[in-house]
């Protein structure tokens, strides 16, 4: 008897709990933008395997960018506008050539209807020439990149983020025998 | 015997689920941090303490009385410029009946916001047009205590006694925010 009484204040407070859970519960709301690394996924490709030193070699950082959503380009269409950046932190004796962004795309946004942004949308790839001098340590070496966005969807932005993406090669000798690695990726146009 | 035990376990099952339960509803973050893609509650009466472009303090409680419309906006956000027009005709028609626009620059630099909200001009009907409200700046804390933003614009509805009516995630629908500002003065 004790414990039925005992039980049926538990249950109360189990049932409050409950109900209070519910009253708390966030809203959901579909103009709610995702976690930008639910938005933007990336995955880097070197164009030598292995990279001697002193030939030139390239880096690529496929950018996978969620369906409905958007980022500027390198080159956005008003100065306030962010545009996507990758940025290297070179180690000792890496030098960057040129970082190559492909154009992007004019599009019309519901919140912009007259004047079209112009976006990265989908998959795009962005390059680095890159070039290990004689001073790299042989053997496996990691470059950090940090990769710069600001995306939207089509009515919300999230603030500008950076995400870091670390390209991983095997350094060689200067002369020693290499192949070309993922022509798919490095044969191909830079296109957005 | 066996019984207390079993009461025993449920009282812990009970306590747990009431102390998960406040982590949840304390949850704040913002985007950049990664808070997800849910909105967290939202705050009862924000006790809030902005800057404003010349380092002063503006709180949110000095509007109380009036109703507020707290938005959330960057110069670099295109949907966010894209509804300041509505905003300025919004402050100029309900300005003089108890109710304001209060921007909040965030991910902004006090420079830039000075320069845009001086230079950048809006077509409001026809006519050329600067905005016409209150600029303050933004930040990661500030938007905590409205419960986090998951992005811009997000604006709240600030009743009279200072308590949040309604939240809006995303560009402003006008018919929407125009009732609800006129069911609020």
């Amino acid at each position: 008897m004790r414990f039925a009484v005992r039980f049926k204040h538990l249950f109360a407070l189990w049932a409050l709990v409950l109900v209070s859970g519910v009253v708390t519960a966030p809203a959901q709301d579909s103009a709610a933008p995702k976690n930008p690394s639910e938005i933007v996924t990336t995955h880097s490709f070197v164009s030598l395997d292995p990279v001697p030193r002193g030939k030139e070699f390239q880096a690529a950082i496929v950018v996978k960018i969620a369906t409905g959503y958007h980022m500027n380009s390198h080159k956005p269409s008003d100065s306030y506008l962010i545009p996507t950046t990758v940025t290297p932190q070179l180690p000792a004796g890496f030098t960057l050539a040129e970082a190559i962004y492909p154009a992007g795309r004019d599009e019309k946004f519901p919140f912009s209807p007259d004047k079209p942004l112009n976006v990265y949308s989908g998959s795009v790839t962005l390059r680095l020439r890159l070039t290990a001098d004689n001073s790299v340590a042989l053997g496996a070496a990691t470059i950090p990149v940090t990769l710069r966005f600001q995306a939207c969807n089509m009515s919300a932005c999230l603030p500008p983020v950076k995400v870091p993406v670390s390209l991983e090669l095997q350094v060689v000798a200067a002369g020693a025998s290499t192949h070309a690695a993922h022509p798919e990726i490095f044969s191909a146009k830079p296109s957005s | 015997m066996a019984m207390n035990k079993a009461v025993r376990t449920l009282s812990t099952a009970v306590l747990f689920s009431v102390v998960m339960l406040g982590f949840s509803g304390c949850k704040g973050g913002s985007p950049s941090t990664g808070s997800g893609g849910t909105p967290a509650p939202l705050a009862d009466e924000p006790d809030v303490t902005f800057k404003d472009l010349q380092g002063k303090d503006v709180t949110l409680a000095s509007f109380k009385g009036k109703v507020v419309l707290v938005n959330f906006w960057g110069t670099w956000c295109e949907p966010c410029r894209g509804e300041i027009p509505i905003l300025i005709a919004m402050q100029q028609k309900y300005g003089p009946k108890g109710f304001t626009l209060l921007g909040a620059a965030t991910n902004d630099e006090e420079k830039a916001v000075d320069t845009f909200i001086h230079t950048t001009q809006f077509n409001v009907g026809g006519q050329q047009m600067t905005m016409n409200y209150p600029i303050v700046m933004g930040s990661d804390d500030i938007s905590n205590k409205f419960g986090g933003l998951l992005g811009m614009p997000t604006s709240f509805l600030i009743t009279r006694d200072g308590k949040i009516a309604k939240r809006y995630i995303g560009s402003l629908n006008e018919n929407q925010v125009v009732k609800d500002v006129e069911s609020q003065l």
